[in-house]
Protein backbone atom coordinates (compact mmCIF):
# COMPACT_ATOMS: atom_id res chain seq x y z
CA UNK A 1 0.00 0.00 0.00
CA UNK A 2 2.85 2.37 0.69
CA UNK A 3 4.73 2.03 -2.58
CA UNK A 4 5.08 5.49 -3.94
CA UNK A 5 3.98 5.45 -7.55
CA UNK A 6 5.17 8.88 -8.61
CA UNK A 7 7.72 11.38 -7.44
CA UNK A 8 7.80 15.13 -7.76
CA UNK A 9 10.23 15.69 -10.61
CA UNK A 10 11.41 19.20 -11.09
CA UNK A 11 8.96 21.97 -10.40
CA UNK A 12 8.64 23.96 -7.19
CA UNK A 13 9.49 21.94 -4.05
CA UNK A 14 6.61 21.28 -1.64
CA UNK A 15 8.21 23.28 1.20
CA UNK A 16 8.13 26.47 -0.90
CA UNK A 17 4.46 25.98 -1.77
CA UNK A 18 3.70 25.27 1.90
CA UNK A 19 5.43 28.46 3.07
CA UNK A 20 3.84 30.58 0.34
CA UNK A 21 0.39 29.13 1.08
CA UNK A 22 0.55 29.85 4.81
CA UNK A 23 1.95 33.36 4.39
CA UNK A 24 -0.34 34.49 1.55
CA UNK A 25 -3.47 33.11 3.25
CA UNK A 26 -2.62 34.72 6.59
CA UNK A 27 -1.73 38.06 4.99
CA UNK A 28 -4.93 38.07 2.91
CA UNK A 29 -7.06 37.21 5.95
CA UNK A 30 -5.46 40.04 7.91
CA UNK A 31 -5.75 42.48 4.99
CA UNK A 32 -9.51 41.94 5.24
CA UNK A 33 -9.22 43.54 8.68
CA UNK A 34 -9.04 46.83 6.74
CA UNK A 35 -12.82 46.37 6.64
CA UNK A 36 -13.00 46.95 10.38
CA UNK A 37 -10.43 49.76 10.38
CA UNK A 38 -12.12 51.73 7.60
CA UNK A 39 -15.64 50.62 8.61
CA UNK A 40 -16.53 49.41 5.11
CA UNK A 41 -16.93 46.02 3.44
CA UNK A 42 -14.85 46.89 0.35
CA UNK A 43 -11.93 44.65 1.28
CA UNK A 44 -14.00 41.45 1.58
CA UNK A 45 -12.50 40.08 -1.63
CA UNK A 46 -9.23 39.43 0.24
CA UNK A 47 -11.11 36.51 1.84
CA UNK A 48 -11.60 34.98 -1.58
CA UNK A 49 -7.89 35.41 -2.39
CA UNK A 50 -7.05 33.67 0.90
CA UNK A 51 -9.29 30.78 -0.22
CA UNK A 52 -7.42 30.47 -3.53
CA UNK A 53 -4.01 30.58 -1.81
CA UNK A 54 -4.99 27.95 0.77
CA UNK A 55 -6.45 25.64 -1.88
CA UNK A 56 -3.32 26.07 -4.05
CA UNK A 57 -1.20 24.80 -1.19
CA UNK A 58 -3.73 22.12 -0.17
CA UNK A 59 -3.99 20.48 -3.56
CA UNK A 60 -0.21 20.03 -3.66
CA UNK A 61 -0.34 18.49 -0.17
CA UNK A 62 -2.98 16.05 -1.45
CA UNK A 63 -0.61 15.21 -4.30
CA UNK A 64 2.18 14.45 -1.80
CA UNK A 65 -0.12 12.27 0.34
CA UNK A 66 -2.05 10.49 -2.38
CA UNK A 67 0.95 9.59 -4.53
CA UNK A 68 1.58 6.90 -1.89
CA UNK A 69 -1.57 5.09 -3.03
CA UNK A 70 -3.55 5.25 0.22
CA UNK A 71 -6.26 3.06 -1.29
CA UNK A 72 -9.19 5.22 -0.24
CA UNK A 73 -9.49 7.58 -3.16
CA UNK A 74 -8.32 11.16 -3.45
CA UNK A 75 -11.65 12.74 -2.31
CA UNK A 76 -11.29 11.23 1.18
CA UNK A 77 -8.28 13.50 1.75
CA UNK A 78 -10.40 16.54 0.89
CA UNK A 79 -13.15 15.33 3.20
CA UNK A 80 -10.91 14.90 6.26
CA UNK A 81 -9.27 18.23 5.46
CA UNK A 82 -12.56 20.10 5.74
CA UNK A 83 -14.02 17.86 8.49
CA UNK A 84 -11.14 18.74 10.80
CA UNK A 85 -10.77 22.27 9.44
CA UNK A 86 -14.35 23.35 10.14
CA UNK A 87 -14.03 22.29 13.78
CA UNK A 88 -10.83 24.30 14.27
CA UNK A 89 -12.17 27.30 12.35
CA UNK A 90 -15.39 27.56 14.37
CA UNK A 91 -13.58 27.65 17.72
CA UNK A 92 -10.91 30.02 16.36
CA UNK A 93 -13.51 32.66 15.45
CA UNK A 94 -14.09 33.16 19.19
CA UNK A 95 -10.63 34.74 19.54
CA UNK A 96 -11.39 38.06 17.85
CA UNK A 97 -8.57 39.59 15.87
CA UNK A 98 -6.24 36.66 16.62
CA UNK A 99 -8.65 34.26 14.86
CA UNK A 100 -6.49 33.38 11.78
CA UNK A 101 -3.42 32.62 13.90
CA UNK A 102 -5.48 30.58 16.39
CA UNK A 103 -7.05 28.69 13.46
CA UNK A 104 -3.53 27.89 12.18
CA UNK A 105 -2.34 26.54 15.55
CA UNK A 106 -5.54 24.74 16.53
CA UNK A 107 -5.99 23.09 13.12
CA UNK A 108 -2.34 22.01 13.14
CA UNK A 109 -2.82 20.36 16.57
CA UNK A 110 -6.02 18.58 15.47
CA UNK A 111 -4.44 17.50 12.18
CA UNK A 112 -1.30 16.24 13.92
CA UNK A 113 -3.31 14.07 16.33
CA UNK A 114 -5.48 12.71 13.49
CA UNK A 115 -2.31 11.99 11.52
CA UNK A 116 -0.83 10.12 14.48
CA UNK A 117 -4.05 8.11 14.91
CA UNK A 118 -4.15 7.08 11.26
CA UNK A 119 -0.44 6.35 10.96
CA UNK A 120 0.13 4.49 14.23
CA UNK A 121 -3.21 3.27 15.61
CA UNK A 122 -4.65 2.40 12.21
CA UNK A 123 -1.22 1.21 11.04
CA UNK A 124 -1.11 3.13 7.76
CA UNK A 125 2.68 3.64 8.07
CA UNK A 126 2.86 6.28 5.35
CA UNK A 127 5.87 8.60 5.81
CA UNK A 128 4.04 11.74 4.64
CA UNK A 129 0.82 11.03 6.57
CA UNK A 130 1.26 13.07 9.77
CA UNK A 131 2.60 16.16 8.01
CA UNK A 132 0.00 15.96 5.25
CA UNK A 133 -2.99 15.68 7.60
CA UNK A 134 -1.59 18.54 9.70
CA UNK A 135 -1.32 20.72 6.61
CA UNK A 136 -4.72 19.68 5.27
CA UNK A 137 -6.50 20.61 8.51
CA UNK A 138 -4.92 24.09 8.35
CA UNK A 139 -5.94 24.38 4.68
CA UNK A 140 -9.53 23.47 5.58
CA UNK A 141 -9.66 26.02 8.41
CA UNK A 142 -8.12 28.81 6.28
CA UNK A 143 -10.43 28.11 3.34
CA UNK A 144 -13.55 28.27 5.50
CA UNK A 145 -12.33 31.40 7.24
CA UNK A 146 -11.63 32.92 3.82
CA UNK A 147 -15.17 32.15 2.70
CA UNK A 148 -16.50 33.67 5.93
CA UNK A 149 -14.61 36.89 5.18
CA UNK A 150 -15.68 36.86 1.53
CA UNK A 151 -19.35 36.43 2.38
CA UNK A 152 -19.68 38.56 5.53
CA UNK A 153 -16.56 40.77 5.56
CA UNK A 154 -15.58 39.68 9.09
CA UNK A 155 -14.07 36.66 10.82
CA UNK A 156 -15.16 36.93 14.46
CA UNK A 157 -17.82 34.73 16.04
CA UNK A 158 -20.18 37.59 16.96
CA UNK A 159 -20.10 39.03 13.45
CA UNK A 160 -20.55 35.62 11.85
CA UNK A 161 -23.63 34.81 13.93
CA UNK A 162 -25.35 38.21 13.98
CA UNK A 163 -26.89 39.83 10.95
CA UNK A 164 -29.61 42.42 10.44
CA UNK A 165 -32.88 42.50 8.55
CA UNK A 166 -33.99 45.80 7.07
CA UNK A 167 -37.63 46.49 6.34
CA UNK A 168 -39.83 49.41 5.29
CA UNK A 169 -37.47 49.95 2.38
CA UNK A 170 -34.35 50.17 4.53
CA UNK A 171 -35.80 52.72 6.97
CA UNK A 172 -35.49 50.41 9.96
CA UNK A 173 -33.23 47.48 10.76
CA UNK A 174 -33.55 44.71 13.31
CA UNK A 175 -30.77 42.41 14.52
CA UNK A 176 -31.33 38.85 13.38
CA UNK A 177 -29.35 35.70 14.02
CA UNK A 178 -30.86 33.96 11.03
CA UNK A 179 -29.38 36.31 8.43
CA UNK A 180 -25.76 35.44 9.11
CA UNK A 181 -22.95 33.18 7.92
CA UNK A 182 -23.47 30.55 10.62
CA UNK A 183 -27.13 31.09 11.50
CA UNK A 184 -28.17 30.97 7.86
CA UNK A 185 -25.95 27.90 7.33
CA UNK A 186 -24.04 29.56 4.47
CA UNK A 187 -21.11 27.77 6.11
CA UNK A 188 -22.45 24.46 4.76
CA UNK A 189 -22.29 25.76 1.19
CA UNK A 190 -18.81 27.17 1.82
CA UNK A 191 -17.81 23.76 3.17
CA UNK A 192 -18.83 21.94 0.00
CA UNK A 193 -17.45 24.66 -2.32
CA UNK A 194 -14.05 24.29 -0.67
CA UNK A 195 -14.13 20.51 -0.39
CA UNK A 196 -14.91 20.10 -4.09
CA UNK A 197 -12.26 22.61 -5.11
CA UNK A 198 -9.52 20.93 -3.07
CA UNK A 199 -10.16 17.34 -4.09
CA UNK A 200 -10.79 17.87 -7.78
CA UNK A 201 -7.42 19.10 -9.16
CA UNK A 202 -5.24 16.11 -8.23
CA UNK A 203 -8.08 13.69 -8.98
CA UNK A 204 -8.34 15.18 -12.47
CA UNK A 205 -4.62 15.54 -13.24
CA UNK A 206 -3.10 12.40 -11.66
CA UNK A 207 -1.40 9.78 -13.75
CA UNK A 208 1.85 9.39 -15.66
CA UNK A 209 1.28 12.69 -17.47
CA UNK A 210 0.98 14.67 -14.24
CA UNK A 211 2.66 18.07 -14.34
CA UNK A 212 2.86 20.36 -11.36
CA UNK A 213 2.07 23.67 -13.02
CA UNK A 214 -0.98 22.29 -14.81
CA UNK A 215 -2.46 20.84 -11.59
CA UNK A 216 -1.80 24.02 -9.64
CA UNK A 217 -3.33 26.15 -12.39
CA UNK A 218 -6.42 23.94 -12.26
CA UNK A 219 -6.52 24.45 -8.48
CA UNK A 220 -6.45 28.21 -8.89
CA UNK A 221 -9.20 27.92 -11.51
CA UNK A 222 -11.35 25.80 -9.14
CA UNK A 223 -10.64 28.24 -6.32
CA UNK A 224 -11.78 31.26 -8.35
CA UNK A 225 -14.83 29.31 -9.53
CA UNK A 226 -15.80 28.73 -5.89
CA UNK A 227 -15.06 32.38 -5.20
CA UNK A 228 -17.59 33.40 -7.88
CA UNK A 229 -20.30 31.45 -6.05
CA UNK A 230 -19.16 32.88 -2.71
CA UNK A 231 -19.24 36.41 -4.14
CA UNK A 232 -22.78 35.89 -5.44
CA UNK A 233 -23.82 34.65 -1.99
CA UNK A 234 -22.23 37.70 -0.38
CA UNK A 235 -24.82 40.00 -2.01
CA UNK A 236 -27.19 38.82 0.75
CA UNK A 237 -24.97 39.87 3.65
CA UNK A 238 -22.75 42.79 2.57
CA UNK A 239 -23.47 45.96 0.56
CA UNK A 240 -23.90 45.42 -3.17
CA UNK A 241 -20.87 47.56 -4.10
CA UNK A 242 -18.47 45.48 -2.01
CA UNK A 243 -20.00 42.24 -3.28
CA UNK A 244 -19.63 43.47 -6.86
CA UNK A 245 -15.89 44.09 -6.31
CA UNK A 246 -15.52 40.49 -5.06
CA UNK A 247 -17.46 39.19 -8.03
CA UNK A 248 -15.37 41.14 -10.54
CA UNK A 249 -12.10 40.01 -8.92
CA UNK A 250 -13.35 36.42 -8.98
CA UNK A 251 -14.47 36.60 -12.61
CA UNK A 252 -11.17 38.12 -13.77
CA UNK A 253 -9.18 35.55 -11.79
CA UNK A 254 -11.28 32.69 -13.12
CA UNK A 255 -11.08 33.87 -16.71
CA UNK A 256 -7.29 34.26 -16.55
CA UNK A 257 -6.62 30.91 -14.82
CA UNK A 258 -9.05 29.11 -17.14
CA UNK A 259 -7.21 30.40 -20.22
CA UNK A 260 -3.85 29.48 -18.72
CA UNK A 261 -5.10 26.01 -17.78
CA UNK A 262 -6.37 25.51 -21.32
CA UNK A 263 -2.95 26.46 -22.69
CA UNK A 264 -1.14 24.11 -20.30
CA UNK A 265 -3.51 21.27 -21.18
CA UNK A 266 -2.74 21.78 -24.86
CA UNK A 267 0.98 21.85 -24.06
CA UNK A 268 0.82 18.53 -22.16
CA UNK A 269 -1.48 16.75 -24.58
CA UNK A 270 0.09 14.34 -27.07
CA UNK A 271 -2.00 15.88 -29.81
CA UNK A 272 -5.17 17.89 -29.98
CA UNK A 273 -7.75 18.69 -32.57
CA UNK A 274 -9.86 21.84 -32.42
CA UNK A 275 -13.05 19.94 -33.21
CA UNK A 276 -16.29 21.86 -33.57
CA UNK A 277 -19.30 20.68 -31.58
CA UNK A 278 -21.43 20.25 -34.71
CA UNK A 279 -19.49 19.58 -37.92
CA UNK A 280 -20.39 21.77 -40.93
CA UNK A 281 -22.19 19.83 -43.59
CA UNK A 282 -20.73 20.43 -47.01
CA UNK A 283 -22.80 22.28 -49.56
CA UNK A 284 -24.77 24.41 -47.12
CA UNK B 1 12.36 7.86 4.76
CA UNK B 2 12.45 7.46 1.00
CA UNK B 3 9.54 5.98 -0.84
CA UNK B 4 11.46 2.86 -1.83
CA UNK B 5 12.55 2.12 1.73
CA UNK B 6 9.02 2.42 3.09
CA UNK B 7 7.79 -0.90 4.43
CA UNK B 8 4.52 -2.30 3.12
CA UNK B 9 1.56 -1.65 5.41
CA UNK B 10 1.22 -4.17 8.20
CA UNK B 11 -2.37 -4.82 7.14
CA UNK B 12 -4.40 -6.32 9.95
CA UNK B 13 -1.67 -6.18 12.61
CA UNK B 14 -2.32 -4.20 15.80
CA UNK B 15 0.18 -1.77 17.26
CA UNK B 16 -0.26 -2.19 21.06
CA UNK B 17 1.83 0.86 22.01
CA UNK B 18 -0.10 3.14 19.69
CA UNK B 19 -3.42 1.68 20.91
CA UNK B 20 -2.29 2.48 24.46
CA UNK B 21 -1.38 6.02 23.46
CA UNK B 22 -4.81 6.36 21.83
CA UNK B 23 -6.62 5.27 25.01
CA UNK B 24 -4.49 7.57 27.18
CA UNK B 25 -5.23 10.46 24.79
CA UNK B 26 -8.95 9.70 25.10
CA UNK B 27 -8.73 9.81 28.92
CA UNK B 28 -6.71 13.05 28.88
CA UNK B 29 -9.29 14.71 26.61
CA UNK B 30 -12.14 13.51 28.85
CA UNK B 31 -10.25 14.92 31.85
CA UNK B 32 -9.74 18.24 30.07
CA UNK B 33 -13.46 18.39 29.34
CA UNK B 34 -14.28 17.63 33.00
CA UNK B 35 -11.97 20.51 33.93
CA UNK B 36 -13.63 23.12 31.68
CA UNK B 37 -17.27 21.99 31.77
CA UNK B 38 -17.97 19.24 34.33
CA UNK B 39 -21.74 18.92 33.89
CA UNK B 40 -23.38 19.45 30.51
CA UNK B 41 -20.13 19.56 28.53
CA UNK B 42 -18.86 16.21 29.80
CA UNK B 43 -22.23 14.54 29.16
CA UNK B 44 -22.23 15.92 25.62
CA UNK B 45 -18.65 14.74 25.04
CA UNK B 46 -19.48 11.20 26.19
CA UNK B 47 -22.44 11.16 23.79
CA UNK B 48 -20.21 12.41 20.97
CA UNK B 49 -17.66 9.65 21.64
CA UNK B 50 -20.42 6.99 21.59
CA UNK B 51 -21.71 8.44 18.31
CA UNK B 52 -18.23 8.53 16.79
CA UNK B 53 -17.53 4.93 17.77
CA UNK B 54 -20.86 3.84 16.26
CA UNK B 55 -19.92 5.54 12.97
CA UNK B 56 -16.44 3.97 12.96
CA UNK B 57 -17.76 0.50 13.78
CA UNK B 58 -20.76 0.75 11.46
CA UNK B 59 -18.68 1.71 8.43
CA UNK B 60 -16.95 -1.71 8.55
CA UNK B 61 -20.27 -3.36 7.64
CA UNK B 62 -20.74 -1.39 4.43
CA UNK B 63 -19.75 -3.30 1.25
CA UNK B 64 -17.26 -1.01 -0.51
CA UNK B 65 -16.03 -2.02 -3.95
CA UNK B 66 -14.21 1.05 -5.22
CA UNK B 67 -12.96 1.20 -8.81
CA UNK B 68 -12.65 -2.62 -9.24
CA UNK B 69 -16.38 -2.97 -8.48
CA UNK B 70 -17.20 -0.48 -11.22
CA UNK B 71 -15.51 -2.86 -13.66
CA UNK B 72 -17.28 -5.87 -12.18
CA UNK B 73 -14.08 -7.33 -10.73
CA UNK B 74 -14.82 -7.04 -7.00
CA UNK B 75 -18.02 -7.24 -4.97
CA UNK B 76 -19.54 -4.18 -3.37
CA UNK B 77 -20.80 -0.71 -4.23
CA UNK B 78 -18.57 1.02 -6.75
CA UNK B 79 -17.27 3.96 -4.72
CA UNK B 80 -14.97 4.75 -1.80
CA UNK B 81 -15.50 4.10 1.91
CA UNK B 82 -15.59 7.78 2.82
CA UNK B 83 -18.24 8.58 0.20
CA UNK B 84 -20.54 5.72 1.22
CA UNK B 85 -20.19 6.41 4.94
CA UNK B 86 -20.84 10.10 4.40
CA UNK B 87 -23.87 9.36 2.19
CA UNK B 88 -25.47 6.96 4.65
CA UNK B 89 -24.59 8.99 7.71
CA UNK B 90 -25.71 12.35 6.38
CA UNK B 91 -28.99 10.85 5.15
CA UNK B 92 -29.51 9.47 8.67
CA UNK B 93 -28.46 12.75 10.25
CA UNK B 94 -31.03 14.69 8.21
CA UNK B 95 -33.72 12.20 9.24
CA UNK B 96 -32.74 12.35 12.88
CA UNK B 97 -32.57 16.15 12.87
CA UNK B 98 -36.18 16.35 11.68
CA UNK B 99 -37.25 14.20 14.64
CA UNK B 100 -35.08 16.05 17.19
CA UNK B 101 -38.14 17.54 18.92
CA UNK B 102 -39.66 14.10 19.57
CA UNK B 103 -37.06 13.16 22.15
CA UNK B 104 -33.64 11.53 22.03
CA UNK B 105 -34.76 7.89 21.60
CA UNK B 106 -37.17 8.60 18.74
CA UNK B 107 -34.67 10.86 16.99
CA UNK B 108 -31.80 8.36 17.23
CA UNK B 109 -34.01 5.53 15.92
CA UNK B 110 -35.25 7.77 13.10
CA UNK B 111 -31.65 8.61 12.23
CA UNK B 112 -30.78 4.92 12.16
CA UNK B 113 -33.76 4.09 9.98
CA UNK B 114 -32.86 6.97 7.63
CA UNK B 115 -29.28 5.72 7.23
CA UNK B 116 -30.40 2.09 6.85
CA UNK B 117 -33.00 3.04 4.25
CA UNK B 118 -30.44 5.00 2.28
CA UNK B 119 -28.10 2.00 2.20
CA UNK B 120 -30.92 -0.45 1.41
CA UNK B 121 -31.98 1.61 -1.61
CA UNK B 122 -28.37 2.06 -2.73
CA UNK B 123 -27.59 -1.67 -2.40
CA UNK B 124 -30.75 -2.69 -4.24
CA UNK B 125 -30.22 -0.33 -7.17
CA UNK B 126 -26.54 -1.28 -7.35
CA UNK B 127 -27.61 -4.91 -7.75
CA UNK B 128 -30.16 -3.90 -10.40
CA UNK B 129 -27.38 -2.24 -12.37
CA UNK B 130 -25.03 -5.20 -11.89
CA UNK B 131 -27.55 -7.88 -12.82
CA UNK B 132 -29.63 -6.21 -15.52
CA UNK B 133 -27.19 -3.59 -16.77
CA UNK B 134 -23.83 -5.34 -16.70
CA UNK B 135 -25.15 -8.90 -16.83
CA UNK B 136 -23.14 -10.28 -13.94
CA UNK B 137 -24.42 -12.46 -11.05
CA UNK B 138 -23.71 -11.65 -7.40
CA UNK B 139 -20.88 -13.76 -5.99
CA UNK B 140 -18.54 -13.31 -3.05
CA UNK B 141 -14.85 -14.03 -3.46
CA UNK B 142 -13.98 -14.14 0.23
CA UNK B 143 -16.26 -16.97 1.47
CA UNK B 144 -17.34 -20.32 -0.02
CA UNK B 145 -20.93 -20.05 1.20
CA UNK B 146 -23.06 -17.05 2.01
CA UNK B 147 -23.16 -17.03 5.85
CA UNK B 148 -26.88 -16.11 5.92
CA UNK B 149 -28.52 -17.93 3.00
CA UNK B 150 -25.97 -20.76 2.70
CA UNK B 151 -25.80 -20.36 -1.10
CA UNK B 152 -22.54 -21.52 -2.64
CA UNK B 153 -20.53 -18.79 -4.33
CA UNK B 154 -17.68 -20.40 -6.29
CA UNK B 155 -19.75 -21.51 -9.33
CA UNK B 156 -20.90 -17.96 -9.99
CA UNK B 157 -17.54 -16.29 -9.59
CA UNK B 158 -15.70 -15.44 -12.82
CA UNK B 159 -12.08 -16.43 -13.13
CA UNK B 160 -9.56 -13.73 -12.38
CA UNK B 161 -11.96 -11.66 -10.28
CA UNK B 162 -12.45 -11.36 -6.54
CA UNK B 163 -16.17 -11.90 -7.00
CA UNK B 164 -18.70 -9.40 -8.26
CA UNK B 165 -22.15 -7.99 -7.64
CA UNK B 166 -23.62 -7.66 -4.19
CA UNK B 167 -24.28 -10.99 -2.37
CA UNK B 168 -27.06 -11.14 0.22
CA UNK B 169 -24.71 -10.95 3.21
CA UNK B 170 -23.19 -7.74 1.82
CA UNK B 171 -26.66 -6.26 1.40
CA UNK B 172 -27.50 -7.04 5.05
CA UNK B 173 -24.11 -5.65 6.12
CA UNK B 174 -24.78 -2.44 4.20
CA UNK B 175 -28.12 -1.91 5.93
CA UNK B 176 -26.62 -2.60 9.38
CA UNK B 177 -23.79 -0.18 8.61
CA UNK B 178 -26.26 2.48 7.51
CA UNK B 179 -28.32 2.06 10.69
CA UNK B 180 -25.26 2.34 12.97
CA UNK B 181 -23.83 5.28 11.03
CA UNK B 182 -27.10 7.20 10.89
CA UNK B 183 -27.76 6.63 14.60
CA UNK B 184 -24.19 7.68 15.47
CA UNK B 185 -24.41 10.89 13.46
CA UNK B 186 -27.77 11.73 15.05
CA UNK B 187 -26.41 11.18 18.58
CA UNK B 188 -23.58 13.64 17.92
CA UNK B 189 -26.03 16.22 16.54
CA UNK B 190 -28.52 15.84 19.43
CA UNK B 191 -25.83 16.06 22.13
CA UNK B 192 -24.42 19.26 20.65
CA UNK B 193 -27.87 20.74 20.05
CA UNK B 194 -28.89 20.18 23.68
CA UNK B 195 -25.62 21.69 24.89
CA UNK B 196 -25.92 24.77 22.66
CA UNK B 197 -29.61 25.29 23.46
CA UNK B 198 -28.74 25.37 27.14
CA UNK B 199 -25.59 27.52 27.00
CA UNK B 200 -25.81 29.86 23.97
CA UNK B 201 -28.66 32.01 25.37
CA UNK B 202 -26.43 32.85 28.35
CA UNK B 203 -23.22 33.56 26.41
CA UNK B 204 -25.00 35.52 23.64
CA UNK B 205 -27.58 37.19 25.92
CA UNK B 206 -30.60 36.26 23.81
CA UNK B 207 -33.67 34.06 24.14
CA UNK B 208 -33.63 30.39 23.20
CA UNK B 209 -35.94 31.01 20.22
CA UNK B 210 -33.57 33.65 18.85
CA UNK B 211 -30.43 31.51 19.03
CA UNK B 212 -32.07 28.38 17.59
CA UNK B 213 -30.75 28.98 14.02
CA UNK B 214 -27.23 29.29 15.39
CA UNK B 215 -27.57 26.27 17.68
CA UNK B 216 -28.93 24.10 14.85
CA UNK B 217 -26.33 25.32 12.35
CA UNK B 218 -23.38 24.95 14.74
CA UNK B 219 -24.48 21.49 15.91
CA UNK B 220 -25.08 20.44 12.31
CA UNK B 221 -21.70 21.66 11.06
CA UNK B 222 -19.81 20.06 13.94
CA UNK B 223 -21.74 16.81 13.40
CA UNK B 224 -20.87 16.81 9.69
CA UNK B 225 -17.22 17.58 10.45
CA UNK B 226 -16.94 14.80 13.03
CA UNK B 227 -18.80 12.44 10.73
CA UNK B 228 -16.32 13.00 7.90
CA UNK B 229 -13.32 12.67 10.24
CA UNK B 230 -14.60 9.34 11.58
CA UNK B 231 -15.59 8.07 8.13
CA UNK B 232 -12.18 8.85 6.63
CA UNK B 233 -10.30 7.36 9.59
CA UNK B 234 -12.32 4.17 9.09
CA UNK B 235 -11.54 4.32 5.38
CA UNK B 236 -7.85 4.44 6.29
CA UNK B 237 -8.39 1.41 8.54
CA UNK B 238 -10.01 -0.60 5.76
CA UNK B 239 -7.66 0.68 2.99
CA UNK B 240 -9.52 -0.07 -0.18
CA UNK B 241 -12.33 -2.56 -0.49
CA UNK B 242 -14.33 -4.60 2.00
CA UNK B 243 -17.19 -7.00 1.29
CA UNK B 244 -19.07 -6.70 4.54
CA UNK B 245 -19.13 -8.45 7.93
CA UNK B 246 -17.80 -11.73 6.49
CA UNK B 247 -14.66 -10.12 5.05
CA UNK B 248 -11.35 -10.88 6.85
CA UNK B 249 -10.69 -7.12 6.97
CA UNK B 250 -13.71 -6.78 9.29
CA UNK B 251 -11.52 -8.12 12.12
CA UNK B 252 -9.60 -4.83 12.10
CA UNK B 253 -12.45 -3.03 13.90
CA UNK B 254 -10.78 -2.74 17.34
CA UNK B 255 -8.18 -0.36 15.87
CA UNK B 256 -10.92 1.75 14.39
CA UNK B 257 -12.80 1.90 17.71
CA UNK B 258 -9.76 3.34 19.50
CA UNK B 259 -9.00 5.81 16.69
CA UNK B 260 -12.63 6.95 16.35
CA UNK B 261 -13.04 7.36 20.12
CA UNK B 262 -9.88 9.46 20.42
CA UNK B 263 -10.66 11.55 17.31
CA UNK B 264 -14.27 12.14 18.42
CA UNK B 265 -13.08 13.14 21.88
CA UNK B 266 -10.66 15.64 20.33
CA UNK B 267 -13.20 17.18 17.96
CA UNK B 268 -15.94 17.02 20.62
CA UNK B 269 -13.79 18.87 23.13
CA UNK B 270 -13.30 21.69 20.61
CA UNK B 271 -17.07 21.78 20.03
CA UNK B 272 -17.68 22.00 23.80
CA UNK B 273 -15.01 24.70 24.23
CA UNK B 274 -16.86 27.05 21.88
CA UNK B 275 -19.50 27.58 24.58
CA UNK B 276 -17.38 26.81 27.66
CA UNK B 277 -14.91 29.63 27.06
Amino acid sequence: MTVKVEVVEGGVPHKKILAAGVIVSLVCLYLSYLNVMTNTMLYSFFGGLAVVAALYWGSHTIKVLCSYGIGTGVPSAGMISFGSGVIAMLLATKFGVAAPVVALVLAAVIGFILGYLSNEVLNMKIPAMVQALTELAVVGAFTLMGFAVLITGRFTFTELTTGSVSFLGGLATLPSYQVSFIGGCAIAVAFMLGALAIQHPFNACLGPGWTQDRMLMLTAECGFLSMIVGAVMSFALIPAGAALISLIVALIGWGYTYMKYFELSKRDAAAWLDAKPIPDVEGQ
Amino acid sequence: MTAVAAKPAAGGAMNPTAMGVGVVLLLILLGACYFVSPGLGLMALIGIIIGGVLIGFGTHFVPVGGAPAAMGQAPGIATGVAMLAAGAGLAGLSGGAWAAEEGTAVAVITGGVGGGLMMAITCMLVNFVYVFGMGIPAASGKVKKDPITGDTQAEFKSQGTEGHGLPFVSFVGGVIGGILGGAGGTIIYLMLLDLYKATLPITMKATEAQIMPIAVSLAGMFAVGMFLVNAVLTAYNITGTIEGPHDPKFKRWPRSIVASAAASALCGLVAVLIVAM
